[in-house]
């Protein structure tokens, strides 16, 4: 198709203007990584946009080493297994249940769980709460009260009514009972949805650092996220060297004088975000097939 | 009834790990209300705590207070009327790039920072812009220009927030649009474009209105976190230079409940925000209904 001459240059804005964005975005993540493969006391003096001036691992070394990084980190990697199997599971099993259009009560039911979605009764009653069940300072502080989302118990219950009826039927004629019919037909048919939902729980867990920062006090039990929210504010580097691991780059004093706050904080935040980075190109279309699932209007 | 229980049994017991969880970590919050009218310190319960009438609310004569709810409205609506259009223009603008592989990698691209927090979003915030060495500062010391303290400024507070709040979420609101504006009729378009329709009012005239059921329910669906804009984005992103305009309800409430132990006054707060948003989604819905004959329920 032939374009005309108005068309073509707004074909040009268009393009030119889209391009910015995918730059904006690319950009900060290139000059972080930059900054923290550069030697700090060199980056410091500017002018380091794109590529290390100065390569060094010496940052990556000295946060790696941290044990308190390397603590919060098995903290991140056990909450996002857990916490998104249990997740997923609770959800699922609800979701279920709640397929059956014929289930007595069940228009009170999902009533009681539509009303959460609307009020809540707010952040200290709910810390309160915690304080009484005993999940203050404990690690099931970032499973059990998010183990239940009532946004995917929606998403999944509408994805399970789309699956034919027949199918459940016939099952049940065959004497199935409802956990059977869960296991045989209806998780192998979600496999998709559960993805994308599994997807969003985990990024919502890996992400997630305000439970840490005020559910928990306890340094043993914070997140790598919890974590960068300290060291955000940081007024030096003692938050990192102290209890570091690697005494052997510690040991090495003539680069540790190289190092700035700025540097371990671009090499920290690289460390969480870089499993992100890599694992989202592979993952991108369960994303988006996720957020469509969940807008078929009901 | 009870031969009918019994036959939905499993579906029962397959429900009823959520509706525990339901009932411990957002029900009993909810009877935690009363917190709000109550002197309750840690030690007591919120049952045996003693009621204290309306003493919790004395904040609504303090200046802080006004000055806090004024920031968290200006912040709102700033975020709003910037940030709820621009994922319908951005849509529009995706939908008319020609070439396909450009296009695919614009939405891509657009979607990744979604999945940063916004603690890694503050870094990147702090790496462009801080005095020491921050890109931004730099360029304009290079241009001759006086250096910048974005970060501790009450005046770029606003921008900060509202600009990285829409650059993290413009791309990832795209996709429902976009997915909306797939199941436009073509027959639509070419019956404009024999009636010589040019590309804005075909636009104006068919996508934006076959566009309207997914914009009011978004609409609707993103009136609870409209008050609530505080405890993610602006708390990493707070210190004293900016608390003047970047203090909200959100902030407000943790530093009093969390860090100060006011638990009746924060509550008090945190009822009133609650509040605030159940009013904001069902005034909503209604209008919704009226206008276009459809809401959420």
């Amino acid at each position: 198709m032939k374009l005309s001459t108005g068309e073509k240059v707004s074909q040009i804005v268009i393009v030119v203007f889209l391009g910015l964005l995918c730059v904006s975005v690319i950009y900060p993540f290139m000059y972080m990584l930059a900054i923290s493969l550069n030697v700090g006391s060199d980056a410091a003096k500017g002018g380091v946009y794109l590529w290390p001036r100065e390569f060094t691992l010496y940052n990556y070394e000295v946060v790696l080493g941290n044990s308190v990084i390397q603590h919060a980190y098995i903290i991140t990697i056990l909450r996002t297994i857990i916490g998104t199997i249990c997740g997923l599971f609770i959800t699922l099993i609800a979701a279920f249940g709640l397929s059956y259009r014929a289930l007595p009560l069940r228009n009170t039911l999902l009533g009681y769980i539509l009303v959460t979605m609307l009020f809540s009764g707010g952040l200290i009653p709910f810390y309160i709460q915690l304080y009484n069940l005993n999940l203050i300072n404990s690690f099931w502080v970032y499973i059990i009260p998010t183990a239940f989302s009532a946004w995917n118990m929606f998403v999944m219950m509408k994805f399970i009514q789309g699956i034919p009826d027949a199918l459940i039927e016939s099952a049940e004629i065959d004497g199935a009972n409802p956990v059977r019919i869960l296991y045989s037909i209806i998780i192998p048919l979600s496999k998709p949805m559960l993805a994308a939902l599994g997807l969003f729980t985990a990024v919502m867990h890996w992400n997630d650092w305000f439970a840490g920062a005020f559910y928990v006090s306890d340094q043993t039990l914070i997140p790598v996220q919890t974590f960068l929210q300290q060291l955000l504010s940081a007024q030096d580097i003692s938050v990192v060297l102290g209890s570091n691991n690697n005494q052997e780059a510690i040991a090495r004093g003539s680069m540790l004088s190289n190092v700035t706050l700025m540097s371990i904080k671009m090499a920290t935040v690289m460390v969480s975000a870089l499993p992100i980075l890599c694992v989202y190109p592979f993952l991108q279309k369960y994303f988006v097939k996720g957020v469509l699932i969940g807008s078929v209007k009901g | 009834m009870l031969a009918s229980l019994r036959k939905y049994r499993w579906q029962y017991m397959m429900i009823l790990p959520a509706f525990v969880l339901l009932f411990l970590f957002n029900y009993v919050p909810m009877t935690g209300i009363q917190v709000a009218f109550k002197d309750f310190h840690i030690g007591l319960t919120v049952w045996n705590s003693p009621w204290v009438g309306f003493e919790n609310f004395a904040f609504l004569k303090d200046e802080q207070f006004w000055i806090v709810a004024r920031n968290t409205i200006y912040i709102a609506a700033l975020k709003f009327v910037f940030g709820f259009p621009a994922p319908i223009l951005l849509a529009l603008l995706i939908n008319e790039v020609r070439n396909s592989v450009f296009k695919r990698f614009v939405q891509s691209v657009s979607y990744l920072p979604h999945f940063f927090s916004w603690i890694v979003i503050a870094y990147i915030l702090q790496s462009l812009l801080t005095l020491d060495g921050g890109l931004v500062n730099q360029l304009i010391t290079n241009l001759g220009g006086d250096p910048v303290f974005f970060l501790g400024s009450t005046e770029w507070f606003r921008p900060m927030i509202v600009v990285s709040g829409m650059w993290k979420e413009v791309g990832w609101n795209t996709i429902l649009y976009l997915a909306a504006i797939t199941t436009i009729d073509p027959q639509l378009y070419e019956a404009a474009k024999v009636e010589g329709a040019g590309k804005l009012s075909q636009i104006r005239h068919i996508t934006i209105p076959g566009l309207m059921p997914t914009i009011t329910i978004i609409l609707i669906l993103s009136m609870p976190s409209l008050i609530a804009v505080g405890m993610d984005q602006i708390y990493p992103l707070m210190n004293p230079a900016n608390q003047p305009v970047a203090d909200v309800l959100d902030t407000y409430i943790l530093r009093s409940g969390l860090q100060q132990g006011y638990f009746g006054p924060a509550t008090a707060v945190g009822l009133i925000s609650s509040l605030i948003s159940l009013i904001l989604v069902v005034t909503t819905n209604k209008i919704s209904n009226k206008m276009n004959g459809e809401g959420l329920w």
